[in-house]
């Protein structure tokens, strides 16, 4: 189904990463210092909280195979937990979504122990059916400001910068999601990453072999929570509010559209799923529903020709290039 | 006492649709090995074909049998483009997402076509008003129940009695040997395809006079569906049928006398609870959760 995680254990895969690291702070550089457009801007920065949804939801997707419905709870949680703080604690941001994404994993680590014996579509429904309580909670209770959400935030910061302006929201929204991109790498060469690939391929070879996969499902599933928190956390500069509504299965949908358009394989294929399922829409001012239509039609395209998502056509283009090349 | 009958009323309607639709989601699920998680746009459509089938100015009573046509039909193009070219003999995961696009895909055009807003459907039943022992009934409510105990009754006797049901059993029971018995495989999986999403589009127009159309209002059927489909077991007909109404009538009484504003949440509770105690009981068969 999806071309799981690639190692580089080489010596030149060292330079290679730094290679790429240098070329995000290049693209980043570009971005931020290319526009004067505080819409882009923010819109950039957007996109890279959507990426760090994304790429949590592939954590578990491409990460195990399973369809994590409800990860949007966390992403929720992580926008839910700051506003709560600011606005009725009177908390600072950072602290909020500290609280946010420590509140996530734990909520995470809950899920995750009482459906570790799940899987495929049981697992899907279990999440899919949190998303309708987590809403429905939102929705009643008072400290979530009900149906209206909660909104008017007096100071959106990360210690000296002020996430108001435009161009500082894109840069520290893009240099965390860099971050999380170099962790996970990191994470993906480990002990635990080999782990984790053998589960998705066969988790039967896996358990034979002395991995336990309720364990390793539940590590990633911890792992992956406080990343879409965090993602929660950074879209809050540019939505200024949070509704029941980022709680709605929806947004995992969203994000699973995005990393099925970038591919499920690699890590740069939700980012670069993110990207598209943001700007082009906007580009070409989609309404929602029609870019909900859109996309959903296409990831259905995209499943029955090729279900490693664009990236692997690609990938289908290039050994016919390689042998026109020997030949 | 009069609140008490309305109560166990509104459980009964409210659990006839859960039966309707939990019946077409153990049939397409029995014989495709697919947990069909589009089955709540088909609900929806079924109430949508009502709403325009009715401003040409059809009676209901013509219009619903024509809206479950239409949804058949709609079914059947479904099956063929998609379902059978992207889900049979594929990897679980691949289903739940190709499925569950497609829901997305269907609501999200619904509201593009006819826009988010509840829209009604009349039903002459509506307006009339049934009374005994000084206890009033709308005529559609109990029509509803009717038609749907008629429907499993005659779908039940179906898949007992007749060849092709009997050779949907097999194909559900082992799907080669069927085909080595010289059973149409692809036919029989098209026909439960067919035959569960029409059921799904029955109880889209049934209760759409109850409940008006909008897009979204296959989500909270479906999943009570899931819930009455994991405790009732594939092939018990009465099985679903009594998990559907014993999940209906909770449901309103739940919100009768506890909160209406958090009865949303207990078809999601129900389920994650079913799922967390009896995994192993989605259509009786143990290996599912397995890949």
């Amino acid at each position: 189904m999806t071309r799981g995680f690639q190692t580089q254990a080489s010596g030149s895969g060292h330079y290679r990463n730094l290679a790429l690291v240098g070329l995000a702070g290049v693209l980043i550089a570009i971005v931020a210092l290319g526009t004067d457009n505080a819409f882009l801007l923010s819109l950039a920065g957007y996109t890279c909280g959507f990426a760090l949804f994304a790429l949590s939801v592939n954590m578990i997707l491409g990460g195990v195979g399973e369809v994590p419905l409800g990860q949007c709870v966390f992403f929720g949680v992580g926008a839910y937990v700051p506003a709560i703080a600011m606005s009725r604690w009177g908390l600072p941001f950072e602290v909020g979504v500290a609280m946010g994404m420590a509140a996530a994993a734990v909520l995470a680590f809950a899920i995750g122990w009482l459906t570790r014996g799940l899987t495929g579509a049981y697992f899907s429904i279990v999440t899919w059916g949190l998303t309708g309580v987590a809403m429905v909670v939102a929705l009643n209770l008072d400290i979530t400001g009900g149906p209206l959400g909660l909104f008017g935030f007096s100071r959106l910061a990360v210690g000296p910068f002020n996430l108001t302006d435009p161009r500082v929201y894109f840069l520290v929204a893009s240099i965390t999601l860099l971050v999380v991109l170099i962790f996970l790498a990191h994470v993906r060469t480990s002990r635990f990453g080999h782990a984790l690939e053998s589960i998705r391929q066969s988790p039967h070879l896996a358990q034979s072999l002395g991995i336990s996969v309720p364990l390793e499902k539940l590590k990633i599933l911890v792992l992956s929570a406080p990343v879409a928190a965090l993602g929660g956390a950074l879209v809050l500069p540019y939505t200024q509010i949070v509704t029941p509504e980022v709680l709605s299965v929806m947004r995992t949908v969203e994000a699973m559209l995005a990393v099925l358009i970038g591919g499920t394989a690699l890590l740069y294929g939700p980012v670069l799923g993110a990207v598209i399922f943001t700007v082009l829409p906007q580009m070409m001012d989609f309404d929602a529903n029609v870019k909900m239509l859109v996309f959903s039609l296409l990831v259905i395209f995209v499943m029955i020709v090729v279900p490693g998502g664009l990236h692997q056509a690609i990938g289908m283009l290039r050994p016919a290039r390689k042998s026109r090349v020997e030949a | 006492m009069e609140l008490l009958f309305q109560t166990v009323m509104n459980g009964l309607v409210l659990g006839s649709g859960y039966a309707l639709v939990a019946v077409g989601l153990t049939l397409i699920f029995g014989t495709l090995h697919i947990v069909n998680f589009a089955h709540g746009a088909f609900f929806a459509l079924g109430a949508y074909v009502s709403v325009q089938l009715q401003s040409f100015g059809l009676p209901y009573l013509v219009v619903l049998p024509l809206a479950v046509v239409v949804v058949a039909i709609i079914g059947v193009l479904i099956e063929v483009l998609v379902v059978r070219t992207a889900l049979y003999d594929r990897p679980e995961h691949g289903s739940i997402i190709v499925t569950f696009a497609l829901s997305q895909a269907v609501v999200a055009g619904l509201v593009l076509l006819v826009g988010p807003d509840p829209l009604p459907v009349r039903s002459m039943f509506s307006q009339i008003s049934l009374s005994a022992f000084g206890l009033f009934l709308s005529a559609q409510r109990l029509f509803i129940v009717v038609i749907t105990l008629l429907v499993l009754g005659i779908f039940g006797w179906w898949l007992k009695r007749s060849v092709r049901g009997q050779q949907l059993l097999a194909v559900s029971q082992n799907p080669r040997g069927a085909y080595y018995s010289g059973i149409n495989v692809p036919m029989i999986r098209m026909l439960s395809f067919l035959l569960g999403v029409s059921a799904a589009g029955l109880a889209g127009g049934l209760l759409a006079p109850i409940i008006s159309a909008s897009p979204t209002m296959g989500d909270a059927y479906v999943i009570v569906a899931f819930t009455v489909v994991i405790l009732g077991g594939l092939g018990s007909i009465s099985g679903a049928l009594v998990g559907a109404l014993i999940i209906g009538l909770a449901n309103a009484f739940f919100e009768t006398y506890v909160s209406v504003s958090w009865t949303p949440a207990l078809g999601w509770i129900l389920v994650i609870f079913v799922l967390l105690l009896r995994p192993e009981g989605l259509m009786g068969q143990k290996d599912l959760n397995r890949h």
